[in-house]
């Protein structure tokens, strides 16, 4: 049940500064893959995260379709791995230090500043800043986060034995993190927008058929209800607008991810729904600013993709960077 | 069985050596309600087995009033880190996954003596402090955020006679959790007014310091 492993020390030195050939901007699968390949290269790699390490991948308790994991592998401990892959090649890691404005100043320098006043530049950048959860906007929503709302499952769910939760959409994150709910709640109870569960069918049918589950399709949470905390889930039927109220101790909240481009909407160019568009090599419209991961748009939300499209930007790097020396 | 693998022994004993100051984990278990207190004994007898620098001491909490006192124990099961004074660091539950890097980097803390991490704002903050400060952070094993929160509140506890870090295991003590309606972690209480959910960094701790006292 337990298990006691020892994590690398954080790393607290200051970074090296100077000119970085490459600063990746998030520090989840898609930006240390693509430091993997190139501190590998030999560049001078500076990662830049908000956070901690591991983006979104980390909150996930199993990840189960990694290739080279026949067993699962806990997401954060995947995470862990390729930080050390990554520093052992020399990648330099800042965390808690959010990105707040990128600069490109001319051919071959880009500066990048930080909500903690710091200006690094760098020859070449790529955003790799991931999705954040959706928040649904609703009543009580805001009002009671951490006290009983919640959008991590592995984090928070422990906190749930014996208690009745809501698990609010049942997509593949909505059914993987409510699985890992029903090891701890005395029940759990999916609501859903749509009339069926866009999930993997492996998710549903472990999920939907658990004595402690149930679920509620083609409905619309309109409030989440306490006093000092959590007390009850409000939605809508969708088909016959009635009105219903469960009470519940938890509410996770898996409907979908926003991607986090505020602040570059004004550099580089975005769909309609806010992810960077680029072309195949993972160049954005502004050169020398590159984009990888879930951040991209058109792309699938999956650990793989994020790995393979930080390699595919490692490359288009460290050609980029062949051009600029043979122009200088 | 034990629960630490040869490679974790190897990796928990090189963490370990060296450490300048000894290190005592004093551990107070209780004879009822405390499903995991043979685990936390065996853990802390295992690590104290790694470096001749580190030493295990167990007693009862409903027997051994002195000790309770010293270490000034209010619930059981818990483990205070003492280095070569006490510098304030509890653990209060069992210190596994993700909070078994919490413990170690108390001991590590504990056996040098000083903060390892503190940027220099925080430390002078903290050595202007006039009055005793408060920390309970509440964590669950399978948190990955905890730890940072967690190790900070130790790292501030070393850095100051006044600050007093409590981790404590939110599954472990339902009553308290729900008492400070714990429905997420991590957690910081500070002087049990002032709450910042989340793992924050030092500079956000240390305002919410201020505004407690
Ligand atoms: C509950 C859940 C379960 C999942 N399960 C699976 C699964 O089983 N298999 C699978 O393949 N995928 C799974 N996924 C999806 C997977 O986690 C993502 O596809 C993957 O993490 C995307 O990687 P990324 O590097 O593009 O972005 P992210 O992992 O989101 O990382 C982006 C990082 O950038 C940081 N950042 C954002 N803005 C800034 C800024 N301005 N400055 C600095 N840093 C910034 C963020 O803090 C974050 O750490 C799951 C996701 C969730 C939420």
């Amino acid at each position: 049940m337990f298990d006691f492993k020892v994590a690398e020390e954080p790393r607290k030195e200051a970074p090296s500064g100077g000119l970085y050939d490459y600063i990746i901007i998030g520090a989840g699968p898609a930006g240390l893959s693509s430091a993997i390949y190139a501190a590998r290269d030999g560049m001078k790699v500076l990662v830049l995260e908000k956070e901690v390490v591991g983006g979104l991948a980390a909150t996930t308790e199993l990840i189960e379709n990694y290739p080279g994991f026949p067993e699962g592998i806990a997401g954060e401990e995947l995470m862990e791995r390729m930080r050390k892959q990554a520093e052992r090649f020399g990648t330099e890691i800042v965390e808690f230090d959010e990105v707040t404005k990128v600069e490109p100043v001319k051919k071959g320098l880009i500066r990048v500043h930080t909500a903690e006043g710091e200006t690094y530049e760098g020859k070449v950048v790529l955003l790799a800043t991931g999705s954040q959860p959706k928040h649904l906007g609703i009543p009580g929503e805001e009002e009671f986060y951490g006290r009983g709302v919640s959008y991590c499952a592995t984090c928070d769910g422990p906190l749930y034995k014996g208690k009745r939760v809501v698990v609010i959409g049942c997509g593949n994150s909505g059914l993987q993190e409510g699985q890992n709910l029903l090891n701890y709640a005395s029940e759990v109870t999916f609501i859903e927008f749509l009339d069926h569960s866009p999930a993997e069918k492996i998710l549903q049918e472990r999920v939907m058929n658990h004595p402690k589950a149930t679920c509620y399709f083609n409905s619309q949470v309109v409030e989440i209800k306490g006093d000092e905390k959590v007390t009850a889930v409000v939605f809508k039927d969708r088909a016959t607008g009635e009105l219903k109220e469960i009470p519940a101790d938890g509410v996770f909240i898996y409907v979908g991810y926003k991607p986090d481009t505020e602040f570059v909407k004004d550099l580089v160019e975005l769909n309609r729904w806010g992810y960077i568009k680029t072309d195949e090599k993972m160049r954005t419209k502004v050169e020398g600013v590159l984009a990888a991961g879930d951040v991209r748009a058109d792309n699938l939300a999956q650990v793989t993709v994020a790995v393979s499209d930080g390699c595919k930007a490692a490359m288009t790097t460290r050609e980029y960077l062949a051009e600029l020396k043979s122009e200088a | 069985m034990a629960l630490l693998n040869d490679e974790i022994r190897g990796q928990v004993a090189e963490m370990l050596a060296g450490l300048p100051n000894k290190v005592k984990l004093v551990t107070f278990t209780q004879p009822e309600n405390c499903p995991y207190c043979d685990l936390i004994v065996e853990l802390m007898q295992e690590v104290a087995g790694t470096s001749p620098q580190v030493t295990s001491e167990v007693y009862d909490f409903t027997v051994h009033k002195d000790k309770v006192a010293e270490y000034k124990i209010d619930k059981a099961p818990a483990t205070a880190i003492v280095g070569a004074k006490d510098y304030g660091m509890r653990f209060f539950g069992i210190p596994a996954n993700y909070e078994f890097g919490t413990l170690l980097h108390g001991i590590q803390l504990a056996g040098h003596g000083h903060a390892l991490e503190l940027d220099e704002a925080t430390k002078g903050f903290l050595a202007s402090l006039e009055k005793p400060v408060h920390i309970q952070v509440f964590v669950t094993p399978t948190c990955p955020y905890c730890p940072r929160a967690a190790t900070l509140a130790f790292e501030m506890a070393t850095a100051s006679d006044l600050v007093r870090a409590d981790v404590i295991e939110a599954q472990e003590f339902m009553e308290l959790s729900n008492a400070y309606n714990v429905m997420g972690v991590p957690l910081n209480v500070i002087n049990d007014k002032e709450r910042v959910e989340g793992a924050a960094p030092a500079y956000m701790i240390v305002e919410a310091i201020k505004k407690s006292i």
